[in-house]
């Protein structure tokens, strides 16, 4: 690691329908708090459409780099991280950052390989910046601890760290990075040809309250409940393997060790039994509570509130007694 | 078609995970193919039993001898298994140089035109060699994938991201990680397991690969318990997660 150079972070700006992602804002934030004081840079990568202002979220100094191709809509990953390589190589980047998103995970990964960069995935705590990563392996039972050893470092982030607040009267430089280079005509391997919206509204790895319900829940329609519960908290509904492996949610709900792994700051379980592959996928929800009818179920053990009972009889109630606080305030 | 499958094998999801003096004790461990694996094994089975004449390599990176893994993946179908040994593979880096270094000697004109590893490890959930091999061999990625239809020509598949499912068309050669959903892994029975036998296996000793890019400083067990506070009643539990600020009043 060469020593006594300024760091320069590129932060990897995801744009969906326009506008940047909340988890790439975050990342954004994070880096720019890091910096903010110390002898280090942060600038941007944004590739795709942008609507009118999409930037304007952005605070802190730094350039971002748009460049605004009809090209790679067809999410061609490979001439993205070409842009990404010859910007970092330009501007002496040390370190690239992503939000922990399906894209930004292929991308992370790919670059990682390219670029000889030490891969620092899903690190808590401080390690979120720094060339110090600690993470947990094992289904979460276990903290391992890693320092980088390259020049180059790549971060790939997701709620596992805490929300950063950061705020700047400043305002980032926008810079337009000409894609024609790249781009290669007709000659991609890859070409997204559809894509099909999921009935929920926000993916359970993004969500700050999940409501996720197990095999007590007893039937596929049940969920309907949840589903209300998450809809009064502004959260997303997610399901045990066991509710999977019964078809009442498709595979993109389950959480757990084979599933999705998330950071809520609420973490409802409603009818699950909490084996050890599901508490895999909880071990960095910051609050979960525990509906379940058996008193003895593990997943009180690594609850903070509990109720034993009936999920079809609390759950209902829990929505009576919210609507009618919420409606009060 | 030639397909190339990358394995490894993971401490049995109930298996308890220690940790001495700092560092990882397996010795009470039983291992397993890694799930995801088995999903990329059972894929490349599937497409050689479509396309005649292709063949279905497994590899692994392995510290020690992984024999039963690799006995598993030649029962379920596939044709010959390399086992590459190498000190130190914790690292995703140095596992994705050893397949890269591996794949090039093997395929020395063009990669082969598949190669499919599971979407991740369950030990180190680090999800990075698919892609790191990708970038090493120089052919795209297209990343964990829940559906696969193939042609002579191209591939069709499906991938989740965050808002849903895109539908994709890829050329050979590619990388692809399997994700769960993808298919239902075969059972393998006494037979498949005697005809495994006869099936090839080669050890091959990779001492150099790519220095490791990950220092690792320290392991440490955690305790997940946490102390439930109990309530009696709906009302009550409401009445806790607003006082303790979980829940506002505001909504969200």
């Amino acid at each position: 690691m060469m020593t006594g150079m300024a760091e320069h972070y590129l932060v990897f700006l995801e744009l969906r329908n326009g506008a940047i992602a909340k988890s790439s804002l975050d990342v954004w934030n994070r880096f720019q708090k890091f910096s903010s004081g110390r002898d280090s840079r942060v600038s941007a990568f944004a590739a795709g459409h942008a609507a009118e202002g999409a930037f304007d979220c952005l605070q802190g100094n730094g350039t971002v780099y748009h460049t605004d191709g009809t090209h790679f809509r067809t999410g061609c990953d490979s001439v993205v991280c070409a842009m990404i390589e010859t910007l970092s190589g330009a501007e002496r980047v040390t370190g690239i950052a992503f939000a922990s998103t399906a894209m930004g995970r292929r991308l992370a990964a790919f670059l990682a390989g390219r670029l000889r960069a030490a891969f620092f995935s899903g690190c808590g705590g401080s390690g979120g910046v720094e060339k110090v990563c600690s993470r947990f392996i094992h289904s979460g039972t276990v903290i391992a601890s890693y320092a980088a050893a390259a020049d180059m470092t790549i971060f790939l982030q997701g709620r596992e760290l805490p929300q950063p607040e950061f705020s700047s009267a400043e305002k980032p430089a926008i810079e337009a990075f000409d894609a024609t280079p790249y781009v290669v005509g007709g000659i991609h391997s890859l070409l997204v040809h559809a894509v099909s919206q999921s009935c929920q509204k926000r993916d359970v790895a993004e969500a700050s309250v999940v409501v996720a319900g197990g095999r007590g829940m007893g039937t596929r329609e049940a969920f309907g409940m949840l589903e209300e519960l998450a809809a009064l908290l502004d959260g997303s509904v997610g399901a045990s393997r066991a509710a999977v492996d019964e078809g009442w949610r498709p595979h993109s709900y389950q959480i757990g060790q084979t599933g999705k792994r998330i950071a809520p700051d609420l973490y409802i379980a409603c009818g699950i039994s909490g084996a050890l592959q599901h508490l895999a996928g909880i071990r960095s929800a910051r609050t979960v509570v525990a509906v379940n009818s058996d008193p003895d179920a593990p997943i009180f053990g690594a609850a903070d509130y509990g109720i034993v009972g009936e999920v079809r009889e609390v759950i209902p109630d829990l929505i009576g007694i919210l609507r009618d606080v919420m409606a009060k305030k | 078609m030639r397909i190339v499958v990358c394995i490894c094998q993971v401490p049995d999801t109930a298996a308890s995970i220690a940790v001495a003096d700092g560092e990882l004790d397996l010795a009470r461990v039983s291992w397993v193919m890694n799930p995801y694996d088995e999903y990329a094994v059972e894929e490349a089975v599937r497409l050689k039993e479509q396309f005649t004449g292709s063949e279905v390599v497994v590899m692994t990176v392995t510290e020690g001898p992984a024999r039963e893994l690799l006995q598993k993946a030649l029962a379920m179908g596939a044709d010959r298994a390399v086992e590459l040994l190498a000190p130190s593979v914790q690292d995703s880096f140095r596992i994705a140089s050893a397949l890269a270094v591996s794949l090039r000697e093997r395929y020395p004109q063009t990669p082969p035109d598949l190669v499919l590893c599971g979407k991740e490890s369950l030990d180190y959930q680090n999800g990075a060699v698919p892609g790191m091999l990708a970038a090493l061999l120089d052919i795209a990625f297209a990343g964990p994938v829940t559906s696969l239809a193939a042609t002579g020509e191209m591939l069709e598949l499906q991938r989740e991201n965050e808002n849903g499912t895109e539908l994709l068309h890829v050329r050979y050669p590619v990388v692809i990680s399997a994700e769960k959903g993808l298919n239902i892994p075969r059972k393998t029975g006494i037979r498949q397991v005697m005809e495994a036998r006869k099936k090839p296996i080669e050890t091959i000793s990779v001492p150099d690969i790519q220095a490791s890019l990950l220092l690792p400083l320290g392991f440490e067990a955690v305790s997940v318990k946490k102390s439930c506070r109990f309530a009696k009643s709906a009302g009550e539990l409401a009445g806790m997660l607003l006082q303790d600020g979980h829940i506002s009043a505001g909504g969200g």
